[in-house]
């Protein structure tokens, strides 16, 4: 698992569109928001630049990054290239799709720091990385099931849209009008209780009984992707 | 079936949709043989070999290789290499990188730099697979396939866009393999090839066995073949021969010896000279064509 891991890591620096999109894009959207904190803060709260930021990472730098991977993987073969080795087919997707997920987890943690260095920082570190955990196994695994449906990592361009977008955008509604309104429907959408945890653990103020609760939307979405992936999920190309 | 046997195909069966890709396939690879696996494009071949290497699930039938289901990656992989029909590799990962991460996930244990020397890529290990030549890929291919001298190799058109060099160095390679009992798979659409080499071939047509068995007992059942030109305005010939769209002659006959024999002798009495004279068994080309006509 580790070499696969090791060696995907590799490509990604050796291919600067990657590298592009999945780093440098998110990191630069990121470092916008926490230079602006003030202005968000007051269109929201700090919890939703917390939870922005972590959703911009797992949007462009997790999800969108690990469809085409698995999408370009597939179309030159290369999954069926490892499927003719010893390994399993778990061992092959956690050896690609890990380094992309570190990656993810440093950028976030990076830059929720950085946001913690100048603001008075998050009220709850636990719940908050709790958070963060959730939100990037959801977007993981829908990453999973998305790659099913793309068939190429041009494809992928438009696939991702849907998910990428959709998701920040719940997290901005969810971060700028809070859930006092409609908030079922705001927890039950992908992103919008992770959203709503995320702000609970950095603004503070509920408790944490009443937020754990919130994990339960998310950690259903998870279920709901890896059941889509395991049914969409091809290793190699349409003939 | 043997027990012996390292791969056993059993009533194999292959259906996508409507598509009856394989019907009722059966047969067996023993210990140390090259079995050719032949047919004509769409004849199921690829097919049979991905269920074989545990590509594909069979749609019935059974299929082992040591004994095991080929599914079982674990238990069945670390002693097979496999040779796929197109490459898979990542365009931006080095020969070297790849050659050793592939290696590596066998679980067979070898030394990177003595497989390259092996397949002549010494001099290219630092270059992106995206900077190699078609016969370069192959060749990198066949390094990852014989990575830890496996016992039993698949080899899916190895040679196809390889160059005359590559091509007898591939063989010296499986030669030596085959030396130290290993088994080989083979598909290749040089018929030569499988017709100098292999110990059993089987020719598929349809998704079934057109023939099965070895190269003598596949050509057996065709005659040979004597073909020449000959000038114009000679005593009548000897044989029944029918003119072909080259204008040469073609004789058929399954007493080859005897038959050209009396061509010569007519020849020599009538001092005609028979120019682009060639004579011998019936090719496994011929075989191919005897039944895709």
């Amino acid at each position: 698992m580790l070499s696969i891991a090791s060696s995907e890591l590799i490509q990604i620096f050796r291919n600067r569109l990657v590298l592009v999109t999945s780093l440098i894009m998110p990191v630069a959207v990121c470092v916008f928001f926490v230079r602006q904190h003030e202005t968000f803060a007051a269109i929201g709260s700090l919890g939703y630049i917390a939870a922005i930021v972590i959703f911009t990472v797992a949007a462009f730098g997790l999800y969108t990054t690990a469809v085409t991977t698995l999408a370009s993987r597939r179309q030159n073969l290369f999954l069926k290239r490892l499927r003719s080795t010893a390994v399993a087919d778990s061992t092959i997707l956690t050896g690609l799709l890990l380094p992309v997920a570190v990656l993810a987890v440093v950028q976030v943690t990076a830059i929720l720091i950085a946001l913690a260095v100048v603001t008075d920082g998050p009220d709850n570190v636990v719940l908050l990385v709790v958070a963060v955990l959730a939100t990037l196994a959801m977007m993981t695994s829908l990453a999973l099931a998305t790659a099913g449906l793309t068939n190429s990592p041009e494809h992928a361009q438009v696939t991702t849209l849907p998910v990428s977008l959709g998701v920040i955008a719940v997290a901005s509604w969810v971060g700028i009008s809070s859930t006092e309104n409609l908030a079922w429907l705001k927890r039950l959408l992908p992103g919008g209780a992770a959203t709503e945890l995320t702000m609970t653990a950095w603004n503070g103020g509920v408790a944490v009984t009443e937020s754990l609760p919130l994990l339960a939307p998310t950690l259903a979405w998870v279920a709901i992707a890896v059941s889509l992936a395991t049914r969409l999920f091809r290793w190699e190309p349409r003939r | 079936m043997s027990t012996t046997s390292v791969i056993e195909v059993d009533r194999l069966n292959l259906t996508y949709g409507d598509f009856h890709a394989v019907k009722d396939l059966s047969f067996e690879v023993r210990p140390g043989e090259l079995y050719a696996l032949l047919g004509t494009n769409g004849a199921g071949k690829t097919s049979t070999l991905e269920t074989i290497e545990g590509h594909r699930t069979p749609t019935s039938g059974s299929v082992r290789v040591f004994g095991r289901n080929p599914q079982d990656r674990r238990a069945v992989r670390p002693r097979m290499g496999v040779m796929l029909q197109e490459s898979g590799f990542s365009p931006d990962l080095t020969v070297r990188e790849s050659v050793g991460l592939i290696g590596r996930l066998t679980r067979r244990t070898d030394d990177v730099d003595r497989v390259l020397d092996l397949v002549d890529l010494t001099d290219r290990a630092r270059r992106k697979v995206s900077q190699l030549s078609g016969g370069e890929k192959r060749r990198l291919d066949f390094a990852t396939a014989v990575w830890g001298t496996p016992e039993l190799i698949f080899l899916d058109e190895p040679t196809t866009g390889l160059d005359i060099s590559s091509r007898d160095a591939v063989w010296a390679t499986v030669d030596r393999l085959r030396e130290n009992g290993a088994t080989i798979m083979l598909t290749t659409h040089y018929l030569e090839e499988a017709q100098q080499r292999a110990d059993r071939i089987g020719l598929m047509h349809q998704g079934t066995f057109h023939r099965e068995g070895t190269v003598a007992e596949l050509t057996r059942t065709l005659p040979a073949v004597i073909r020449f030109s000959f000038p114009a305005g000679v005593p009548a010939l000897p044989l029944p021969a029918v003119v072909d769209a080259d204008g040469k002659a073609v004789v058929e006959t399954f007493a080859l010896q005897k038959d050209l024999h009396l061509l010569l002798r007519w020849a020599q009495e009538h001092a005609v000279e028979l120019a682009d004279l060639e004579a011998g068994p019936t090719r496994l080309d011929d075989v191919f064509r005897a039944i895709s006509s």
